[in-house]
C-alpha cells in the first residue's frame, strides 16, 4: 500500500472493488487509477501494437494507457479510461488487449516482431495475394484492432437528453472556470458551469497553494459554496462537453450515474446540448511528456500527475514505499512535484533536468544538465539510465515522472477549424479563431499560472458580461502564488532504441522518422501512416510532441509543421447516449391511423409506410399463406364491397380568396374551373417538370378546397405549398392548413359500396344521377355525425371515400361491418389496395418517382398550356418533350411466370445491357382476377407495342421472362365501373 | 346523438391518466379546436373576448376558451369541454371575414401539472430545446419533441399543455411518461 495521509477522498467510506478478479479497497473521492496505485498496482494493460506493458500515465482524461473494460456481460462497457472511473462498492474492472493473464501476454511476441510492424504496415503487408484480404487480413485486422470489446448484447441503461439556453457557459471549473462563474454570478447572468470532473477545482485540487491567504482547496470550497447560493448559476459535474457547433451550440453528456454501484432507475448518461449567447472555454492544460528510450514501462508517468495523485488523492504512485521516484523534465514544474513529494517524505531521487541551468526548488538532488537515456524494468520501471554529457549511470527507481511543459486544451476552439497559432515563448499552441460568441481563459490560452489564470478568467467573465449587457460588479482578482514554468524547447532524447511518442497507439520517435523518410511529411499524412494521434485519446500527451519531431527532421519550424484537425468529440461519446435513449419501436416516432387498434383486435399484419404503421392485410382462420388474404381481400372488393383506411393519405385545406388561383399555380392542370361539390384528379410538378405528386382535390365552396396527396409525400407537398405561398406569391390571399390528423377517411369500394353507404348516411341521395363520379359533399351519417364523402375510385370500382372526425374512424369501420355483413364487406389492407391499383393501372409513388413525366404516365395533356404553374415550362424542355418510354402492362407468357418489379426490359433477340434497355418494371403483383402476374412497366414507345413479346431481366437473380406487352388497365379499361 | 363512440388518440374509450412522482399527466379529450386565419392586414377579431396573442403567447382562459398564436394572422381557438361540437362552425358563427379549419382531431392534448413550477421547468429542459422565456407562463410556441412537431402551451406556472399530433398520440405519451419516469428517478436519488 502507498496511501498517503492527505487528500480529498473519505476514508470514512471504504470501498471493496475487483480488478482482473482481485480484490482491493479504496475509499470514496477514488478513481480506479488511483485506487489501483494505493494498491501498488502499476501494471494495468497491455499495448495496442506491440503489447508492451503499460501503467497508468495521468491523472485525467487525456490517458492514453490505462483503458480497462468495467463491468460485465451487458453493462460491459470497454476502453475506459481508470483515470476518469469513479470508484464504487463493487466495482469490477478488467485489463484488455492481452491473450493469457496479464502479466504473461502471448501476444507480447509482436514486440519481438516489432521491427516489422513499423508505420504504415497496415499498407505495405497486406497487399498479397489480392484473394486472402477478405478471408483472412481483414479478419484478422479486425480481431486485432479495438482493444478492448463490446458484449454484444443490448444495452439495458436508459439514457436521456436536456437543453441549456445559459447566458454563460463556462466550460472547465479550474481556476479561471471558478472566478468566471463567480463574477458572472454575481452580477446576475445565467450560467452553467460544466466541469468532466466528479468534483469542481480543476488543476487546484492537485495543488498546494494558496489562494487570497488561505489553502487553495479552500478557497474551492469558498467559491462554489457562494456559486451554490446563486440561483441564476448552475453547477453540472461530470459533465463533458465534446463539441463546439454552429450558433452557440455545445454538445455535452453528463454522467449521471456511472459512478454509483445501484442507479435505481436514474439514466446512465444525459446527452446536454447547450445554447449559450456567450462562453468562455476554461479547460486548462495538459502536461506533455518527452520520449526517450523505453519511456512506456509502467511507472513512467507525468509527473504533474503523480503530483496531483499525491495531493489530490492521498496517493503515491510508487509499487512498494521504499521505491524511488525520480522527475524528468525540461522546466520548472517538474521541480514543483519533486518538492511536493519530498515535502511529503517520500523518496526523491532526483529531478533529471535536461536545462544545463536548473536549480533546485526544495530539499532534493538535481541533475542538471542531464536526461534519461534509458530505463529498464519488466512490468514496470526499476531501474533508469541518466547520461550527462555523455556519461551514463544506471540508477534505481520504482517511478520515473515526466514533464515536457503543457499543451493548453484548445480543442473546443478549434472544432470550426481554426488553427491554434505557435508561441515561441511559452512553446505551446494557442487557441486562435475561436468559435463566434467563445472567448478562452486562463491556462487554455497559455495563462498557466493560477494568478494569471485567475485574472484572467475574472476579465472573460467580465468582457462576457459587457457583450451581454449585464453589469459588472467590480472586484479584485483573488491573488496566488505565481509559479513560473521557464519551459526550454527539448522535445526528445535521441536513441537507437525505441521512445514513444504516442502510447496508446505505439507510434515511436522511430516511426515519425520512418514516415518522414517515406515522404509522409504532412502533419495530415503523418497521422494516417502511423495511426498517431487517434483513438480513445485523441493524441492529447502526443500531439504537439510528435509536430516537434517531425519539425525537427524536416528543418521547419513548429508552426510551419502544423496541426491536424480538432474535431469532436473531445472525449468519446457512446453512440448511446447520442441516440437519446429509445430504442428499437420507440427510437422514432411511428403514426397510427385511427382505425389501428380496431385492425389489431382483427389480427391484421402491418406494415411501416414512413412512419405510418398500415394495416397490410386481415388474415382470416385458415389462411396460410398472404396471398390467400390478399387475393379474398382483393376479390372481395371486385366482388361485393370492401373498406380500407386511407385516412394516411395528406389531406390540406385550401381556403381564400385566391385560393383557386393558388391552386392553378401548383397543379399543372386547371383547378380554378372546378364547381363546388365536384373532385378533380390533379398533378404536380417538380420545378424541373419532372413528376412530383398526385392526388385529388375537392371544391367543398367556394374558396375552400381540399388536396389530398400521396401518403409518401403529404408532409413535403405541404411545406412546399407553403413555401409558394409565404415565398414566391406571398401577395394571395390564401390559407393551407394540414388536416391529415384531423380525418379519418375510409374507402368503400366495390359494386356494392353504394348500397352499404345508403346505409350509413342521413338521408343523403346516393344515386348517380345525385352523386355522380368525382363528387363531393359535406353530410352527416349515424344520426347526426358530421362527415365528408368523396366519390372517387383507386381500385378502378364503383367507390367512395368517407371522412369521419378521427375520434370515430374506429367505430365508423365497425359500423360498416355491422350494417355490410349482409353485403359481404371486407376490410382490406394496403397489399390488396395495391393489387386493384396495378390491375387499373393507377399510379402510385413506384412509378411517381421524381424521374418520370406526366407524359410517361399517359397524362401530357393534364400539363395545361393554358396557364403558368410549377414547373410547366421546364417539363417542355427538349430533354424531358422527348422522352418516349411509356406506362403499360405485362403479363407473362407462360402464366406461371413471375412478374418482378425492378427488372429490365429487353427485345427478345437484343443482348442485354445498358445500350439496349428499353424500359423497366415498376410494379408488380400476382393478379387474382387474371389469374397471373402482371405487371406495369415504362417502356419505349409502350403504348404502340401492345402484343410485342419482350424479356423482362433480372440480373441479380439470374432472371429471363419472357412477357406480353399490354393496356396498363387491365380491367375495366373504360372505366364504366366507377361512373356506374 | 351519433351511433358512434368515439375514441381517444390512445385508441381506447376512455382519456388516459397517470401521476408519476411529482407529476399528473392527463390526456385531455374534450379540447376542441379550430384554426382561425384572417386575410393579411386585418385586424384581428375579438373572439369569445378573447384578444387574439402575439406570436409566442396563448391568452388566458375565459370560459373555458383560449387561443395561441400559430403563424401571421393565424391563430389556434381552443375550448375546453367541446369536442363533441363542430368547433369550425361554433367558430363561423362569430366571425365573418376569416378562413376557420376544424382541428379538434388533429392533435391530442396532454396536460401535466405539478406542485412548482420549478417542476415543471425541469420537465422542460428534458424535454424542448426552448430558453425558458419560451415557455414561461402565458407562453405557447410550436417545438421538437422527439421529432414530432408539438405546441407547448405554459396556461400556468406548475402546468404545461404538449399539443400533438393525433396519429402520434402513442410516441408523444412514450416520452412523456418515459421523461416523467426518469425525472422521479432522479429526483428519489437526490432526495
Amino acid at each position: 500500500m502507498t496511501r498517503l495521509s492527505n487528500g480529498l477522498i473519505d476514508r470514512s467510506s471504504p470501498l471493496t472493488f475487483r480488478f482482473n478478479g482481485t480484490r482491493y479497497q479504496g475509499y470514496a473521492g477514488d478513481t480506479l487509477a488511483s485506487a489501483l496505485l494505493a494498491n501498488g498496482v502499476q501494471l494495468v494493460g497491455r499495448s495496442f501494437k506491440y503489447h508492451r506493458p503499460r501503467g497508468i500515465f495521468s491523472a485525467g482524461s487525456e490517458e492514453p494507457n490505462a483503458l480497462v473494460t468495467v463491468g460485465r456481460d451487458a453493462q460491459t462497457e470497454p476502453n475506459t479510461r481508470a483515470t476518469m472511473v469513479e470508484l464504487y462498492d463493487g466495482l469490477e474492472a478488467y485489463s484488455q488487449n492481452h491473450v493469457g493473464p496479464l502479466s504473461h501476454d502471448i501476444m507480447a511476441i509482436n514486440d519481438l516482431a516489432a521491427p516489422f510492424l513499423s508505420a504504415g504496415f497496415y499498407y505495405k503487408t497486406f497487399m498479397w495475394p489480392k484473394t486472402f484480404w477478405e478471408k483472412l487480413y481483414e479478419p484478422m485486422i479486425r480481431r486485432a484492432a479495438g482493444l478492448g470489446a463490446l458484449s454484444g448484447l443490448p444495452d439495458p441503461a436508459s439514457y436521456d437528453r436536456g437543453f441549456l439556453h445559459p447566458d454563460l457557459l463556462i466550460i472547465g471549473a479550474g481556476a479561471a472556470g471558478l472566478i468566471s462563474a463567480l463574477t458572472a454570478g454575481r452580477a446576475g447572468a445565467h450560467v452553467v458551469l460544466a466541469d468532466e470532473d466528479s468534483r469542481m477545482g480543476g488543476r487546484l485540487l492537485a495543488e498546494d497553494g494558496i489562494i487570497d491567504g488561505i489553502p487553495a482547496i479552500d478557497w474551492v470550497k469558498t467559491t462554489l459554496d457562494e456559486l451554490r447560493s446563486l440561483p441564476n448559476v448552475r453547477l453540472m459535474t461530470r459533465t463533458t462537453v465534446f463539441g463546439a457547433y454552429d450558433h452557440g451550440v455545445y454538445g455535452a453528456v453528463e454522467r449521471v450515474s456511472d459512478h454509483l454501484a445501484a442507479t435505481n432507475g436514474q439514466v446512465r448518461q444525459t446527452f446536454w446540448r447547450f445554447t449559450a449567447k456567450r462562453t468562455i472555454l476554461a479547460t486548462g492544460a495538459t502536461e506533455r511528456h518527452i520520449p526517450f528510450a523505453n519511456n512506456d514501462r509502467p511507472g513512467i508517468m507525468l509527473a504533474g500527475a503523480i503530483r496531483a495523485y499525491a495531493n489530490r488523492w492521498g496517493v503515491s504512485a510508487q509499487r512498494k514505499a521504499h521505491d524511488r521516484i525520480a522527475i524528468f523534465t525540461n522546466n520548472d514544474d517538474g521541480h514543483r512535484t519533486a518538492d511536493a513529494l519530498s515535502k511529503k517524505g517520500l523518496p526523491v531521487l532526483a529531478v533529471i533536468d535536461a536545462r544545463p541551468d536548473a536549480k533546485s526548488l526544495g530539499h532534493y538532488q538535481t541533475f542538471a544538465g542531464s536526461y534519461v537515456s534509458d530505463t529498464r524494468g519488466r512490468k514496470g520501471v526499476n531501474t533508469i539510465e541518466v547520461t550527462r554529457d555523455g556519461q551514463s549511470q544506471w540508477l534505481e527507481c520504482g517511478v520515473l515522472g515526466v514533464s515536457g511543459g503543457w499543451n493548453p486544451n484548445v480543442h473546443l476552439a478549434s472544432h470550426h477549424r481554426a488553427r491554434p497559432i505557435w508561441d515561441n515563448e511559452k512553446l505551446c499552441f494557442l487557441p486562435s479563431g475561436a468559435p463566434v460568441g467563445m472567448s478562452i481563459a486562463g491556462a487554455a490560452r497559455g495563462q498557466g499560472t493560477t494568478t494569471q489564470a485567475l485574472a484572467d478568467g475574472q476579465h472573460a467573465a467580465t468582457n462576457a458580461l459587457y457583450e451581454l449587457g449585464l453589469p459588472v460588479q467590480s472586484h479584485p482578482a483573488p491573488v496566488a502564488n505565481d509559479e513560473p514554468s521557464n519551459v526550454a524547447p527539448i522535445w526528445h532524447m535521441p536513441s537507437r532504441k525505441r521512445a514513444w511518442v504516442d502510447f496508446q497507439n505505439d507510434v515511436t520517435v522511430k516511426d515519425i522518422k520512418l514516415s518522414h523518410q517515406e515522404n509522409m511529411r504532412a502533419v495530415e499524412h503523418l497521422k494516417r501512416w502511423t495511426t498517431l494521434g487517434m483513438a480513445t485519446d485523441q493524441g492529447k500527451t502526443s500531439n504537439v510532441t510528435a509536430l516537434a519531431v517531425m519539425a525537427e527532421l524536416t528543418s521547419q519550424t513548429i508552426p510551419e509543421t502544423g496541426t491536424t484537425i480538432f474535431r469532436p468529440p473531445y472525449t468519446p461519446v457512446s453512440m448511446a447516449v447520442l441516440g437519446g435513449g429509445d430504442t428499437g419501436a420507440n427510437f422514432r416516432p411511428s403514426r397510427l391511423t385511427p382505425t389501428h387498434e380496431w385492425a389489431k383486435s382483427l389480427g391484421a399484419t402491418f406494415v411501416e409506410a414512413g412512419q405510418w404503421m398500415r394495416a397490410q392485410w386481415y388474415p382470416r382462420a385458415g389462411e396460410t399463406h398472404w396471398r390467400q388474404s390478399v387475393d379474398r381481400e382483393a376479390q372481395a372488393v371486385r366482388a361485393n364491397v370492401g373498406i380500407c383506411d386511407v385516412s394516411t393519405l395528406g389531406k390540406i385545406d385550401v381556403q381564400g380568396a385566391d385560393a383557386a388561383l393558388f391552386l392553378d399555380r401548383i397543379y399543372s392542370n386547371t383547378i380554378s374551373t372546378l364547381k363546388v361539390g365536384k373532385t378533380r384528379y390533379g398533378l404536380m410538378l417538380r420545378e424541373d417538370g419532372q413528376l412530383y405528386d398526385d392526388g385529388t382535390c375537392a371544391c367543398m365552396a367556394e374558396g375552400h378546397y381540399i388536396v389530398t396527396t400521396t401518403t409518401a409525400n403529404a408532409g413535403a407537398v405541404f411545406q412546399r405549398m407553403e413555401f409558394a405561398r409565404q415565398c414566391l406569391w406571398p401577395e394571395l390571399d390564401v390559407t393551407l392548413i394540414s388536416t391529415t390528423d384531423a380525418w379519418a377517411q375510409i374507402a368503400v369500394a366495390g359494386p356494392k359500396s353504394r348500397q352499404l353507404l345508403s346505409r350509413v348516411v342521413d338521408e343523403f341521395d346516393l344515386s348517380n344521377t345525385a352523386f355522380p363520379f368525382m363528387s363531393c359533399t359535406e353530410l352527416t351519417i349515424c344520426n347526426g355525425l358530421r362527415a365528408r364523402l368523396f366519390r372517387i375510385s383507386f381500385s378502378g370500382e364503383l367507390a367512395y371515400e368517407l371522412a369521419v372526425p378521427a375520434r370515430y374512424g374506429a367505430a365508423l369501420m365497425e359500423y360498416l361491418m355491422g350494417k355490410g355483413a349482409d353485403l359481404g364487406v371486407t376490410p382490406y389492407g394496403t397489399e390488396a389496395l395495391g393489387v386493384l391499383r396495378i390491375e387499373k393501372g393507377h399510379a402510385t409513388g413506384n412509378e411517381i418517382t421524381g424521374q418520370t413525366t406526366a407524359a410517361m404516365l399517359g397524362l401530357e395533356k393534364m400539363v395545361s398550356t393554358k396557364k403558368d404553374s410549377i414547373g410547366a415550362i421546364m417539363s417542355r424542355r427538349q430533354g424531358l418533350a422527348s422522352e418516349t418510354r411509356r406506362l403499360v402492362g405485362l403479363v407473362p407468357i407462360d402464366t406461371n411466370d413471375p412478374v418482378v418489379a425492378g427488372s429490365h426490359l429487353f427485345t427478345t433477340t437484343a443482348d442485354q445491357n445498358l445500350k439496349n434497355d428499353q424500359g423497366w418494371i415498376t410494379s408488380a403483383c400476382y393478379s387474382p382476377h387474371i389469374n397471373s402476374a402482371i405487371g406495369l412497366a415504362y417502356l419505349e414507345n409502350g403504348t404502340d407495342r401492345f402484343g410485342e413479346e419482350i424479356i423482362a431481366a433480372n440480373p441479380l437473380e439470374g432472371q429471363s421472362i419472357r412477357l406480353r406487352v399490354t393496356s396498363a388497365h387491365f380491367i375495366d379499361p373504360k372505366g364504366d365501373r366507377l361512373r356506374d | 346523438m351519433t351511433d358512434l363512440t368515439p375514441r381517444t388518440a390512445l385508441g381506447a374509450t376512455a382519456a388516459r391518466n397517470e401521476t408519476i412522482g411529482a407529476y399528473l399527466i392527463e390526456e385531455n379529450t374534450e379540447l376542441g379546436l379550430a384554426s382561425v386565419a384572417i386575410p393579411a392586414e386585418t385586424i384581428p377579431p375579438v373572439l369569445f373576448g378573447l384578444t387574439l396573442p402575439k406570436p409566442g403567447h396563448l391568452t388566458l382562459e375565459i370560459d373555458g376558451k383560449f387561443a395561441i398564436w400559430t403563424a401571421p394572422n393565424q391563430w389556434l381557438f381552443a375550448t375546453d369541454g367541446d369536442a363533441h361540437q363542430d368547433c369550425a362552425a361554433l367558430v363561423k358563427s362569430k366571425i365573418a371575414m376569416a378562413y376557420i379549419t376544424e382541428q379538434t382531431d388533429a392533435w391530442v392534448a396532454f396536460k401535466v401539472s405539478s406542485q412548482t413550477s420549478g417542476q415543471i421547468n425541469t420537465l422542460l429542459e428534458r424535454l424542448v430545446n426552448l430558453p425558458e422565456t419560451a415557455t414561461d407562463t402565458g407562453k405557447a410556441t410550436r417545438t421538437n419533441i422527439h421529432h414530432m412537431s408539438v405546441f407547448v402551451l405554459r396556461p400556468t406556472s406548475t402546468q404545461v399543455t404538449f399539443l400533438g399530433p393525433r396519429t402520434q398520440a402513442g410516441s408523444l405519451w412514450h416520452v412523456l411518461e418515459t421523461t416523467l419516469r426518469q425525472q422521479r428517478a432522479n429526483s428519489g436519488a437526490l432526495s
